[in-house]
């Protein structure tokens, strides 16, 4: 087999200026589709973490029925016995920190106008650990950063809403929203700081304020759900089952079953790479055929000889089966390495992306050099190459060997 | 190996045998017949020249008897057995083991070194390399070419191409070697060498020879000459 590996490496070098156009092709295949997978992956890996870092942690955990019904009052299926809960929650391996938060929903007025917004209670040290310290407030200061003598109730409230109600940092805002009983409440807040959620509809809407603060607004002691933050992301999925073996009274979710625009553009781009995979297959099927046809031409007597000295025309066939092999071989190597060359490159270049959709800022292009990307384009590189070379090795391998002979 | 029916009352030494060989080619209504009804033996160890002028169906001759194309009507029998050539991919094996070619234009593997083209057909038996590299190298020193096994086809004269060719055609020790005007793209001091060359093949180690030829200087160099015209055997027969 290796003397005709041998052969089929030295005819594919016999005609140099095809083979490097042939080569070229699947160079370019190779490296369009690497850089493409390793923007994907970089693109995946930045948007789960900025989904985990900016909002969801990697679990939450829930009432147990909070999936099954609605609540018919705010917090009705609240978690209750928080501390005990977090408690567990902590005990559990490869967990790094766990936060409460408290969802509602209600007026917010500047005494003159009042526009709806979503609250969010949170512990904003924990929330800032989640971040990676990273303070999400545009103007002003995040909660529990301010030397607070008053005693008054603090809020940060998103860009869009602090424009609507025309509000800045120091200024007084009133919360007005239902409480766990279902009667209304009002409180007076002191706006610390101004920040951006990243999506446009959202700072419309969004603010945020402390943890008690919320609970004393919705005269609760319960929390909407507890956020757990785990050392790795990889290790969510395994956390999260022994999680729920070993806590059943409660519902959880992970990361990546609530992030529901990671998913949608995760299917978007699989989609994307898909359909550029095919375009790409199409192209070396279409060169690599042309190229073998050619050389099948011109070497139309040489088949003649090699069927009249004994060659079966399966060796035959098998043999221009190598020679396509090859031709993938050395083209999907190049590949692969031009496109690691090029990925290595953009990372180091500095170049930024303009923002997502609905998104309000860019961010840095990456190229993530992924090991299954490369093994997968050098996989389809070799196996277009060579599936394309069977019709015309099947064609080479039917000549009546008198007409190959006589071929001119 | 498209081989079967041993024939009752064959001639015990005969090599190949055709019986009322015929080949016709339709040419849109016309039909040509290039082989007319060839009665043809050759035993075992012969040295013969099939001549004739250009069209007398010399090469269409050989193809039939190297198994590379069927005749219209009429039988083969190689080693006694009829040869079926239906399809004709079936006879593969019966080339690679029993038969050895030489090309009028020599028809070398262009990118494989003259000690590769010969040991090409070796590549596709079950010999081991220990072997393949003795036979090649017994042949190769045999056509005078051992010095010249690094080479490849175009860094080689015409004379050498064809030992070559010839090497390549004997690795297998075929029972018989069939060569289409060997000499006709060679000047004819190297013509000589290679006829006598095939002629030393043929006496000492007793390799049966059929070639074809138009070149009377050529022809004198035969045991037994079989004229065609027109695609019949006007003497020589058998």
């Amino acid at each position: 087999m290796f003397k005709f590996i041998k052969l089929a490496t030295k005819n594919v070098f016999r005609n140099r200026r095809r083979t490097v156009i042939t080569g070229l092709v699947l160079v370019f295949g190779a490296t369009a589709l690497i850089l493409a997978g390793g923007f994907i992956s970089s693109s995946f890996r930045g948007l789960s973490e900025n989904t985990i870092r900016s909002q969801l942690g990697h679990i939450q955990i829930y009432h147990r029925d909070f999936f099954e019904r609605e609540e018919e009052k705010p917090l009705s299926l609240g978690l209750e016995n928080v501390d005990e809960l977090k408690a567990k929650v902590l005990s559990q391996e490869h967990v790094k920190f766990t936060m409460a938060r408290v969802e509602f929903m209600g007026l917010l007025s500047n005494g003159e106008k009042s526009a709806v917004f979503i609250g969010r209670g949170i512990e904003p040290g924990k929330e800032t650990e989640l971040s990676g310290n990273q303070s999400p407030v545009d103007s002003g200061k995040f909660l529990g950063q301010n030397a607070n003598s008053e005693g008054d109730a603090e809020v940060v409230i998103a860009r869009g809403l602090a424009k609507t109600l025309k509000a800045k940092p120091g200024e007084y805002l009133t919360l007005m929203t239902t409480t766990s009983t279902g009667a209304l409440n009002a409180m007076d807040v002191k706006v610390v700081g101004i920040y951006s959620t990243g999506v446009p509809e959202y700072d419309e809407r969004a603010l945020m304020v402390d943890l008690r603060t919320a609970q004393q607004l919705l005269v609760t002691h319960k929390v909407s759900k507890l956020v757990v933050v785990l050392d790795e992301t990889a290790r969510t999925k395994e956390v999260a089952t022994a999680m729920a073996a070993r806590i059943p009274e409660v519902s959880l979710r992970r990361w990546d079953e609530l992030a529901t625009f990671y998913k949608a553009v995760v299917q978007l781009y699989s989609a994307i790479f898909a359909f550029l995979g095919v375009i790409i297959f199409v192209i070396v099927v279409l060169s690599s055929s042309n190229t073998m046809l050619m050389a099948i031409m011109e070497r139309t007597r040489e088949i003649g000889t090699q069927l009249a000295v004994g060659t079966s025309r399966i060796r035959l066939l098998v043999n221009f089966l190598y020679e396509g092999l090859m031709i993938g071989v050395f083209g999907g190597l190049l590949g692969l390495l031009v496109g690691a060359g090029l990925a290595e490159l953009i990372d180091h270049a500095g170049l930024r992306m303009p923002p997502p959709p609905g998104g309000t800022s860019g961010y840095p292009l990456y190229v993530d050099l992924v090991p299954s990307v490369f093994i997968g384009v050098f996989i389809l590189i070799v196996t277009t190459t060579v599936v394309s070379t069977i019709a015309p090795a099947f064609k080479a391998s039917r000549m009546k060997i008198v007409d190959a002979l006589g071929h001119v | 190996m498209g081989v079967r029916d041993s024939r009752e009352g064959h001639i015990v030494n005969s090599l190949i045998q055709t019986q009322e060989l015929q080949k016709q080619y339709t040419l849109g209504k016309v039909t040509v017949p290039a082989l007319r009804h060839i009665n043809l033996n050759m035993d075992r160890g012969e040295f013969v020249s099939i001549c004739g002028p250009s069209g007398s169906g010399k090469t269409t001759l050989l193809n039939m008897l190297g198994f590379i194309d069927s005749p219209t009507s009429g039988k083969v029998y190689f080693n006694g057995a009829e040869v079926k050539y239906n399809g004709l991919s079936h006879l593969h094996r019966l080339r690679l083991e029993k038969l050895g070619f030489i090309f009028q234009n020599f028809n070398l593997i262009p990118v494989l070194t003259a000690y590769e083209n010969v040991e090409y057909p070796l590549l596709l038996t079950k010999k081991s390399s220990g072997e393949r590299k003795q036979r090649v190298e017994k042949i190769l020193r045999e056509v005078k070419l051992w010095d010249w096994r690094k080479h490849k086809p175009n860094e080689l004269s015409g004379g050498q191409r064809q030992r070559v060719a010839i090497a390549r055609a004997l690795v297998n020790s075929p029972e018989l070697v069939l060569a289409d005007e060997p000499t006709a793209n060679i000047d004819s001091a190297t013509a000589g060498e290679i006829l006598d060359l095939m002629r030393t093949l043929n006496e000492e180690e007793k390799v049966t020879f059929l070639f074809s030829t138009h070149d009377p200087t050529v022809v004198a160099y035969a045991k037994r000459i079989v004229r065609l015209h027109d695609g019949a055997i006007v003497n020589g027969q058998n």
